[in-house]
């Protein structure tokens, strides 16, 4: 397989869509720990990473985006960080073998650093270096810290990335809308700020996911700000599927498969090399989007 | 300045040891524990929440303002606990059954707080029957639910829907998280929606003295 870096000179890639709402309709529980299915039910997270394989995804995300051993402790988890990892990194390699490259996901710990919150950044950086440990020792080809709004929390899990293996880091932040043209981090990051930050602490490749209330206007204009701010770096955008809304009991996305696929060309054109999704999105998204890539 | 806006300065800029000091102060002079909170401590929680929703300030300046609070908070509390003083209107929040996420809840807790709400933070993964049981306990006005996961948004609806069932009709709730929307609140019947904890603080008193 070629190093991740080199073929996005050649080629824009496209990354997967959401997994949570993926393995509620596999019959995970509310509230259930989905990370667990790992190694308790690996055959459906497989499945799930093979429709988005089989939609023409060339990164597939692993599924450990709370795998901290912080974030494991809500679910009574927290030894478990290297089992779960491993065995979410080996899923979704058997999903893709040799043709597509796997993700390690990363999400934040779940709290403030020091001083606002308990957390030391050294007492971070060991959690972080504890599931990334886990998820090269499992096979992934590069590290995907996703959903971040913390730009110190950022530099603190590129840095515990670089100790743990020596793999291409993707850093992408959470935004929302902050004013009329300007977007922000939860935390009160700018645009520039937040890129800025994660490509001085070793992001290879650098952009957004998720966000709040953001119209797909909203994720194009954020991509050209984000590709300003970038430089040279590779952008990576995995928008939501539209807002959630109340069908019948069920959460639904309204943005369509063809909607997604429109906000991908321009997402392109406006220099972004790596689409995907967040929240919402599914293999219909997915493979309409990869016909618009090619 | 006075000491009282001194008091108001310090917790706007997040300054515990001042905050700390100022509240001794003007308890040794006598000033009644309830003024202190409502002429000090609440404009200056009012203004953070009004520079919030300016954009001029964001969640690490609110926290560490909320913080301020708190420890003077720590010191009036059991003069007004000792006097029989409660604040009048006391509000449940809690994030929905099969959500662990609380950063959000927690951020509207404490600007509530900061409001002089009583406060019921009942933590996170709370079933619809123990809102419900909260709310009656503690003869709530107010409740609040958070979601942060999509998938936990049919909890919020669920919830909405046991205080009708219980009768509870007076009680208002409001709903709060990154995926939710005012549409999302409309549908499912919930009294009010805020996008962020500043907000929160004006839809709960809009709430209350409806």
């Amino acid at each position: 397989m070629t190093d991740l870096l080199v073929a996005l000179n050649t080629r824009p890639l496209l990354c997967d869509g959401a997994m949570g709402t993926q393995l509620m309709d596999c019959g995970l529980g509310s509230g259930d720990c989905g990370m667990l299915w790992n190694t308790l039910h690996s055959n459906r997270v497989r499945g799930i990473h093979q429709f988005y394989a089989e939609a023409g995804c060339n990164l597939l995300t692993t599924n450990t985006f709370g795998g901290t051993s912080y974030a494991l402790d809500r679910h009574g988890l927290a030894d478990h960080v290297l089992k779960l990892n491993r065995a979410g990194a080996q899923v979704a390699r058997e999903a893709i073998g040799k043709s597509g490259w796997v993700l390690g996901d990363v999400g934040p710990f779940g709290d403030f650093m020091e001083p606002l919150g308990q957390t030391s950044a050294d007492e971070l950086c060991a959690m972080f270096r504890e599931q990334i440990a886990a998820l090269a020792e499992g096979g992934v080809d590069a590290i995907l810290i996703e959903t971040m709004s913390d730009p110190a929390e950022m530099e603190v899990a590129i840095a515990a990335s670089k100790q743990a293996a020596s793999l291409p880091i993707i850093g992408t932040y959470a935004f929302q809308k902050s004013g009329e043209t300007g977007f922000r981090t939860m935390m009160g990051a700018p645009v520039k700020e937040a890129i800025e930050r994660a490509i001085a602490a070793g992001a290879d490749i650098v952009g957004t996911n998720c966000g709040v209330e953001l119209s797909f206007g909203d994720y194009l204009e954020l991509a050209r700000q984000i590709v300003s701010a970038a430089g040279k770096t590779p952008v990576i955008l995995q928008p939501n599927a539209g807002s959630p809304q109340l069908v019948n009991g069920e959460i639904i996305y309204n943005a369509t498969p063809e909607e997604m696929a429109a906000l991908t060309a321009d997402l392109l054109d406006a220099g972004v090399r790596i689409v995907g999704g967040c929240c919402g999105t599914n293999p219909g998204h997915l493979a309409a989007m990869s016909r618009r890539i090619g | 300045m006075s000491e009282l806006q001194e008091l108001t300065a310090a917790v706007e800029k997040g300054n515990r040891k001042e905050a700390i000091r100022l509240t001794n102060l003007l308890i040794e002079a006598g000033m009644p524990p309830m003024d202190i909170v409502e002429t000090g401590l609440v404009p200056a929680m009012s203004n953070v929440g009004e520079k919030f929703k300016n954009n001029e300030i964001f969640v690490p300046e609110m926290l560490i303002a909320a913080r301020a609070m708190k420890e003077a908070m720590a010191i009036i509390q059991p003069l007004l606990t000792a006097a029989g003083i409660k604040p009048k209107y006391t509000a449940i929040i809690g994030t929905v059954q099969g959500d662990l996420h609380d950063i959000g809840k927690n951020l509207v807790a404490m600007m509530l707080k900061g409001a002089n709400f009583n406060v019921i933070d009942i933590g996170t993964n709370v079933p619809p029957e123990k809102f419900v049981a909260a709310a009656k306990e503690h003869e709530a006005q107010l409740v609040g639910l958070s979601a942060l996961l999509t998938t936990t948004m049919p909890a919020m609806k669920t919830t909405v829907e046991a205080f009708r069932t219980a009768g509870l009709n007076t009680v208002k709730i409001m709903i709060g998280g990154a995926p939710i929307t005012q549409e999302f609140a409309d549908e499912i019947g919930a009294d009010g929606y805020s996008p962020d904890a500043a907000s929160a603080v004006d839809l709960a008193n809009k709430m209350v003295a409806a």
